[in-house]
């Protein structure tokens, strides 16, 4: 127990010596606690990390096994990652932005660590009720983050983002209500929401509350990942956000609130209800991946490009779960991480050297800066899906695995849509990589704003090669 | 088809709401409100009092009939006062129609709840179930067709309120941490767009969500 608490300790003293401090100070501070923090998980999960325990479990309510270890490190990075860019972000914020306010980056730092403690407890937590209660909790902590330029766009995206997730998450807790009272009726006359409990007692639950009580869970919590036709919130909530903000939504909270889909899918698979746990997440996340792609195509804001993206990857890691390949959804979820938050912070520093947000008004980012321009071009191909990232490797695998299972149709629609997106993104990115800069542009920021994301496109490839063997061993 | 003291209780709570997507009038609408939540108050204290007198589930009525059934409503109340907004106009579907289409909502849930267990502690399950669901109808009725921040704000409440109510009725007792943790998390999610509903009137004058539609593709 007092092992847990150590992982609430540094965001807890982030959120407090950020509110107390001048930005100045603490956006260096927080650079470095963040990756205290990092330290702090990879310890936690050391056994895990090293391979002599597949399972740790501090309380009953509290425990980690290798998927939720894995997952609690890389929520921990991207937090770390997009934390320590947001010093050079703020430093440049306060010189070209007109609304820039030392207050509010006071809240942002104290919201932003508030979050990533949310999102850490997700995955540490072996209980249906907690679980909810901290996705609620990153809501209303990121509703701050989305917040931050005060304008009125920020205001809009983040009414909306509040609204709708609120509506969805509330029809998650129904769903939980009902497979707690599906526990009930089952062998627990006292009910249970604890994951292990309700794993061991699975065959007895009551199936209609259970498939009822998933249903409203996949569809409160995938409003959340911003599942097809639920996703309106997203893309203004990732496009109005400060870029390390965006990247922390995208990169963090979409894992955050797939990871209880990918639970639930288990649970009722193990209740022998394996059709229902196939279907369900392989058709939405065929219906999510292909509208995404096809929205792509026509899209004029830098950010809102890929906040459809990170749309079509979560439809992706929706038929992985379907599928029910851990595996393969943690490794589509890290590569789309990595490469997703180093989009959104190089975004953000093109952003503020030209002041435009348009694709149309962007122009010559090579010119502008080669190092920016090679590396939303490398991080671009790790989204989409191009060796030598892992992405590709995952991608190619969920494809090998439908076919072998025999869903034809969605190897079909994954493929026009994986080709689709392809093209539409690298097209956009083309149009805004090439041609000369406009004058009037402040000019790049100092190598430090590229340090971020060069280490995340790093992680990326390095992912691609280690996974491999994966390859191989599927192929046996 | 006899109902007993509880289920009065619970279908006053559920005819509240849909008295609420009748009346335009946003005093009304939150007097209204905080009568509901009285009344699923009262039905908490009885499942208490069923319980053999269990103190925790007398604590979360004491909760709820205070937080969510008093202070939320007034603060509410006094957030109007100050942006001086009184009525609300019906968006895509006039107020009484609404009405009359919570009420069909009503029978419809009744044809829904019909599928379900009949929970362990209760006779019959139905009566339950059937006003929590409506109220779950009624609550997106309510958000879909109005077009004030402040009434998106109550149709989410209510909606909270008929997912509270089912787990009361069909369920023996959520554990208490999840039951704090909801109450917090509602609570504090009310403040922030209570917040967010001043913010907008300041920047838009005027707090129509139907119009912020300058976000698109």
């Amino acid at each position: 127990m007092q092992s847990l608490l150590t992982l609430g300790f540094v965001p807890l003293l982030v959120t407090v010596f950020s509110l107390v401090t001048r930005p100045r100070v603490s956006r260096v501070v927080v650079a470095l606690l963040c990756w205290v923090q990092l330290i702090v998980a990879v310890s936690l999960c050391w056994p895990i990390v090293i391979g002599i325990q597949s399972q740790i479990s501090w309380t009953e309510d509290f425990s980690v096994d290798r998927l939720s270890a894995s997952f609690l490190l890389l929520t921990t990075f991207i937090g770390a990652c997009a934390l320590s860019h947001a010093k050079c972000f703020f430093e440049m914020e306060e010189t070209v932005s007109p609304t820039y306010n030392a207050t509010h980056e006071q809240i942002f730092f104290a919201c932003a660590s508030f979050f990533l403690l949310a999102m850490s407890m997700v995955f540490v937590c072996e209980n249906l009720g907690i679980l909810w209660v901290c996705i609620e909790a990153t809501t209303l902590a990121t509703a701050a983050l989305v917040y931050f330029s005060r304008t009125k766009h920020a205001l809009e995206a983040t009414w909306k983002y509040l609204m709708i997730c609120s509506v969805g998450i509330a029809f998650a807790l129904l769903g939980t209500i009902l497979i707690f009272a599906s526990s009930q009726h089952g062998g627990m006359p006292t009910g249970s929401l604890n994951f292990t409990e309700l794993t061991n007692h699975a065959t007895s639950l009551q199936y209609s509350l259970l498939r009822l009580g998933y249903i409203f869970c996949v569809v409160g919590f995938g409003t959340k990942a911003g599942v097809f036709p639920l996703h309106s919130w997203l893309p203004d909530a990732h496009s109005e956000a400060p870029a390390p903000a965006s990247a922390m939504l995208s990169g963090a909270l979409l894992n955050c609130a797939l990871f209880p889909i990918w639970r639930l899918t288990q649970l009722v698979v193990e209740a022998h209800h394996g059709q229902l746990a196939t279907i369900i997440p392989l058709a939405l996340g065929c219906i999510t991946v292909l509208a995404a792609s096809l929205i792509l195509i026509h899209q004029h804001g830098i950010k809102r490009l890929w906040a459809y993206s990170s749309i079509e990857n979560v439809g992706i890691m929706l038929i992985a779960i379907g599928l029910g390949s851990g595996s393969l959804f943690f490794l589509q979820a890290f590569n789309h991480s990595v490469c997703k938050a180093a989009l959104f912070l190089l975004s953000g520093n093109v952003i503020q050297a030209t002041g435009k947000k348009s694709l149309a008004d962007i122009k010559g980012i090579l010119n502008l800066s080669p190092v920016w321009g090679i590396a939303l071009g490398l991080a671009a191909f790790g989204v989409t899906g191009s060796p030598p990232f892992g992405s590709f490797v995952s991608e190619l695998l969920i494809l090998i695995d439908s076919a072998n299972k025999g869903y034809w149709s969605i190897v079909i629609a994954l493929t026009v849509a994986l080709l689709v997106s392809f093209v539409a993104v690298n097209i956009h990115l083309a149009g805004i990589l090439f041609g000369t800069s406009p004058k009037e542009t402040v000019g790049p920021g100092p190598f430090a704003t590229s340090c971020i994301p060069i280490l995340l496109i790093v992680c990326a490839i390095a992912s691609g090669i280690t996974s491999l063997p994966l390859f191989v061993v599927h192929m046996k | 088809m006899i109902l007993n003291l509880f289920e009065m209780v619970v279908f006053g709570a559920s005819f509240t709401a849909i008295l609420i997507a009748g009346a335009t009038h946003l005093r009304v609408n939150l007097a209204l409100y905080s009568v509901q939540t009285l009344f699923i108050g009262f039905a908490t204290a009885m499942t208490a009092h069923a319980h053999a007198d269990d103190m925790g589930i007398y604590g979360i009525a004491c909760a709820i009939t205070i937080l969510k059934g008093l202070i939320v409503p007034v603060c509410l109340v006094m957030a109007i006062d100050k942006i001086r907004i009184q009525s609300d106009a019906a968006s895509i579907i006039p107020a009484p129609l609404a009405m009359h289409l919570t009420i069909v909502f009503l029978g419809l849930s009744y044809l829904l709840v019909r599928g379900l267990p009949v929970p362990l502690e209760f006779s019959r399950g139905w009566p339950g179930a059937t006003a929590a669901i409506s109220l779950v109808f009624s609550g997106l009725v309510l958000m879909l067709t109005r077009r004030i921040a402040i009434s998106q704000i109550v149709g989410f409440l209510i909606i909270e309120n008929g997912i509270y109510l089912f787990a009361l009725t069909q369920t023996h007792g959520m554990p208490m941490i999840v039951e704090m943790g909801v109450l917090l998390d509602v609570l504090v999610g009310v403040m922030i767009s209570g917040l967010l509903v001043f913010k907008i009137q300041h920047s838009f004058e005027h707090i129509d969500v139907t119009r912020l539609t300058q976000l698109k593709d």
